[in-house]
């Protein structure tokens, strides 16, 4: 076997300092009525041509798209090419957690860096290495604030969060007798401010608004922030789609106390929906109670800066059960792609690249607006994502997509009854119009259902 | 070895103007602002202007001060650091898989489904155990997953209990899960070698009387819902009463969680399904060689009993054969089951971290069954060789027979001041990685190796070498190890001020 490096003879030399006559006597430990006593029943070892054939023709099983106009929680956005070459050098992805700061300074100054664009795109103070993903960020933001929010046990969830991300909050507070998630509707594709109003009480500790929500709609931050700060809440911003950082405010500045969400559109494709990237932003004040690897800055004994992880103090190996975290392992390579993404992209980068995902977004919808069987749904301030209502068969407008290999938007029926016939669609910088055109063109042959 | 050079932050590189990304030209009308005045971007104030060849030369330069698994062995216990394949990096890069959207619909992405079926039925295979769910994305996430089945399992049978048991000698994870996923945590006193204390236990220090498992068993019997034990345990010992534990804990119907951390020494050897075992998670980032990454990206499936199916996260993928005619290759078709009613829900946005399960199938294909099992016995020999090598010089925690991994304490260096801490920088100005210290907590002044297979009979006996001189340092000249590390490109760190007066991103000077 390729990665097995020891000769039979080695082999032989190892066992004969160890003093046994072969590896099996090292088993001793295991009692007998305890070990498999056959061998697995799997498939012999493959060499790398086998293997890659076999993996590849996975890979090929699936569709390719010309192009996508799905987004809902994974955007397809333009990879630089010096993300996978540098991130494919060995000291970056074979090193492990930077436990040992002296042979650890490049991912540690990494993040580092990474937690400072982190906090510049939120607009908020403290952030760390990274989180799993957006729906997992979600939970870690909510029991974040109940710990913060001493005696509040309620967190309000805006109906407009991704109905996945939800899923995965419910699924997480279930087994906390004493937590309550409590939905908030929406109303013309925001969060209901009167349901808002008539759910604050001194029981809420926060609440989680998409931003731009599942439906692509800016929520207006500061107005919801009123109400929420007057309840003793917290307003915790949740973000699927990173570029929308470049369009819309820091939430941060716009009246969040908390941001977290999905950071995958920085130098990630779709990838089946992971690896992906969350993130958790904070102010100051709650720092300690972040969850998760944070990085700091310090000086070595000789008095030169140096990073190290630091505020141990929160975390699972020091404080066990009391942890503010269980988590370990994070995202710490695709926090690394997201790091160069920012640094390439720059200020001018980031907001074209927003104003570009805009422009395209709007394009795309006032030329489907243009088929008879698309409607408007009252219209929000929307970035890449946008919902129209569609008059025909969703099922005969995905199939006449798919067979000129176009993946088309959601069915938000699917998650959102009340938005049965809706479709919610995404476009970024890499649709061009070409395929636009191409895609309305596909839509006007659809035939019209009775 | 390490850049010498001082590479500044980005921040302080930047000068306004350059640019690191040029934008496609855009091709539709520019985009009407919507927005209202407060909603519409402001100033950033960190990101830097930079052109590609200093982002390039800035990311190559960092990348010199880490050390990884090329450059030598990595001996961190617990973490098994072994051999990167790049065949796995390079089929994780294929368009087929990183281009697919997780909500295109089942029979667009049959590739993906049928990856993840076969990864499962490999992981079923290695645990015995009959349920998987790959959702997961790391080892904590696993075992948050794991406990919540359990917490399903007692509810579906009406009962609500309170008590997760771990002992003292677990990841500091074990309780952190247990706290978050609701249940109070109640510690097993250890033995020396690690593994769990049938009888009660009086500390020799403080006379104190720590409950043992057969104790609290029958004190707090069906309050219990389950024990997270890691096997082979953190001192690299198979805990060898597992089925008397198991079928103890089973006597009131709690389950028997295994920690599947340390699973690189069982693969293909003993299967925990046939030893008691309930649910458990793999780490696929240590045992099935995926990259660590700096810190992650892992994945953290968790394999289950039968009882516990049902309670899987959603969705489960499945596979639907079609019937064909004899003598034909049968046509397979999967899909996504979302609608679950015992489910304990999601936990992952999507399915888990797909690029890394990816890996990890290609290390199952690559290496067969045999492969496997013959890894897991040349990862025991590879420890057990440095066990023999070192004994004489550094303190053996205890002698029963150790598998995957070799637990030393200080105890023999700490006569001449020297500790565990000064071993370790030391190991960095030799060219080594430092293996896991203070870890077991239950060995003073740990020092936990784990060789894992990738090494030959040659990195090992430089690696052995090397532990060798620095114990004799230690004796001679132990001033050389307090000062360590001073090869490296910084010398050891103030930790406290850094804890004491956080600086957790860099802010203009103005």
């Amino acid at each position: 076997m390729r990665y097995l490096p020891s000769s039979p003879v080695e082999d032989r030399a190892l066992l004969d300092t160890i003093g046994v006559p072969n590896a099996e006597a090292l088993l001793a430990g295991i009692p007998e009525p305890l070990r498999l006593r056959r061998e697995l029943d799997l498939p012999p070892t493959g060499s790398e041509q086998e293997v890659f054939g076999q993996m590849l023709d996975l890979a090929n099983t699936n569709t390719r798209f010309c192009a996508q106009f799905l987004g809902a929680g994974a955007y397809d956005h333009y990879v630089p090419s010096a993300i996978d070459a540098l991130c494919s050098r060995q000291e970056w992805f074979t090193a492990y957690t930077p436990y040992q700061p002296e042979i650890s300074q490049g991912t540690l100054q990494h993040i580092f860096e990474y937690q400072t664009l982190i906090c510049d795109l939120t607009g908020l103070e403290v952030t760390n290495a990274s989180l799993y993903d957006g729906g997992t960020s979600c939970v870690e933001a909510a029991l974040m604030a109940v710990r913060v929010q001493k005696k509040r046990h309620t967190v309000l969830v805006s109906r407009g969060l991704h109905p996945l991300y939800r899923q995965v909050l419910e699924t997480n507070f279930a087994p906390h007798d004493g937590l309550k998630l409590v939905e908030v509707g929406l109303k013309d594709g925001v969060t209901d401010m009167a349901d808002l109003q008539a759910k604050l009480n001194d029981d809420v500790a926060a609440v989680m608004v998409g931003y731009p929500n599942f439906l692509g709609a800016a929520e207006d931050l500061t107005a919801l922030a009123g109400p929420i700060h007057a309840a003793g809440a917290l307003l915790v911003s949740v973000t699927q789609e990173a570029f929308a950082f470049g369009w819309f405010e820091a939430p941060g500045k716009a009246g969040a106390d908390m941001a977290c969400g999905e950071a995958m559109s920085l130098g990630n494709k779709p990838n089946f929906g992971g690896p992906f990237l969350g993130f958790l932003a904070v102010k100051d004040a709650h720092k300690r109670e972040i969850p998760g690897r944070v990085v700091g800055q310090t000086k070595d004994l000789e008095g030169r800066t140096g990073y190290v992880l630091t505020l141990t103090a929160r975390e699972q190996h020091i404080r066990r059960d009391k942890a503010t975290s269980n988590i370990c392992s994070n995202q710490g390579l695709v926090a690394l792609r997201a790091n160069i993404f920012m640094q390439l992209a720059g200020p001018e980068g980031l907001r074209g690249l927003a104003e570009q995902n805009a422009a395209k977004a709007q394009y795309l919808r006032a030329r489907l607006l243009e088929l008879p069987d698309m409607e408007a749904v009252p219209e929000v301030p929307f970035f890449n994502e946008f919902v129209l209502r569609y008059k025909g068969d969703y099922a005969a407008l995905q199939e006449a997509c798919l067979k000129e290999k176009m993946l088309p938007g959601l069915d938000l029926g699917r998650f959102y009854p009340e938005y049965k016939g809706c479709i919610l669609w995404c476009a970024t910088e890499l649709h061009t119009r070409q395929t636009i055109e191409s895609l309305v063109e596909i839509l006007a042959r659809v035939p019209a259902t009775v | 070895m390490f850049l010498r050079q001082r590479e500044p932050l980005s921040f302080d590189r930047s000068v306004p103007g350059k640019r690191g990304m040029d934008l496609p030209k855009l091709d539709v009308p520019a985009a009407k602002d919507t927005r209202p005045a407060h909603l519409k971007r402001s100033g950033f104030d960190a990101l830097p202007e930079l052109s590609e060849v200093e982002v390039i030369r800035h990311f190559t330069r960092l990348s010199k001060w880490n050390y990884g698994v090329d450059d030598g062995m990595y001996p961190l216990g617990s973490c098994t650091m072994k051999h990167n394949p790049r065949l796995n990096e390079k089929v994780a890069g294929l368009r087929g898989f990183t281009d697919s959207h997780p909500m295109a619909p089942d029979a667009f992405v049959q590739g993906n489904l049928g990856m993840l079926f076969t990864l499962q039925e490999w992981l079923k295979e290695i645990t015995g155990l009959p349920g998987v769910t790959l959702q997961p994305s790391a080892g904590a996430a696993g075992e948050l997953t794991g406990v919540m089945l359990i917490r399903a399992y007692h509810l579906s049978k009406g009962a609500k209990r309170r008590v997760i048991l771990i002992p003292d000698s677990g990841h500091g994870t074990n309780p952190a899960t247990a706290a978050m996923a609701g249940y109070e945590v109640v510690e097993l006193p250890s033995m020396p070698d690690g593994t769990i204390s049938f009888d009660d236990v009086t500390d020799p220090v403080n006379g104190k009387v720590r409950k043992g498992l057969k104790t609290l068993v029958s004190e707090l019997g069906s309050e219990i819902a389950g024990a997270m034990i890691t096997n082979p345990n953190t001192i690299g010992v198979f805990e060898y009463r597992f089925k008397e534990i198991s079928d103890l804990l089973h006597s009131v119907d709690a389950l028997v969680y295994m920690d599947g951390a340390n699973m690189n020494a069982l693969v293909g050897v003993a299967r925990p399904g046939d030893f008691g075992v309930d649910v458990m998670h793999l780490n696929l980032h240590k045992t099935m060689s995926t990259p660590h990454g700096g810190g992650g990206p892992g994945a953290g499936p968790v394999c289950c009993a039968e009882k516990l199916i049902p309670f899987l996260p959603v969705p489960v993928i499945l596979r639907d054969t079609e019937k064909v005619g004899e003598g034909e290759v049968p046509r397979h078709t999967y899909r996504m089951e979302w609608n679950r009613p015992q489910s304990i829900g999601k936990v992952h946005s999507f399915y888990g971290n797909f690029g890394i399960l990816v890996r990890a199938l290609t290390y199952c294909l690559s290496h067969g069954g045999d492969g496997l099992k013959t890894a897991t016995l040349r990862a025991i020999v590879n420890a057990n060789y440095i066990r023999t090598r070192l004994k004489g010089s550094y303190a053996l925690h205890i002698d029963s027979p150790s598998l995957h991994e070799v637990v030393f304490s200080d105890t023999n260096q700490a006569k001449h001041d020297v500790h565990t801490l000064d071993i370790a920088k030391r190991l960095i100005d030799h060219g080594y990685h430092p293996p896991t210290i203070y870890f077991p907590l239950i060995v003073p002044g740990a020092l936990m190796i784990e060789p894992t297979e990738s090494e030959d009979k040659g990195e090992l006996d430089a690696f052995c070498d090397t532990m060798l001189q620095i114990a004799k340092e230690a004796e001679e000249n132990p001033d050389l190890l307090h000062q360590a590390p001073v090869l490296a490109p910084l010398r050891r760190m103030d930790e406290t001020t850094a804890a004491r007066k956080p600086i957790l991103r860099w802010t203009k000077q103005l």
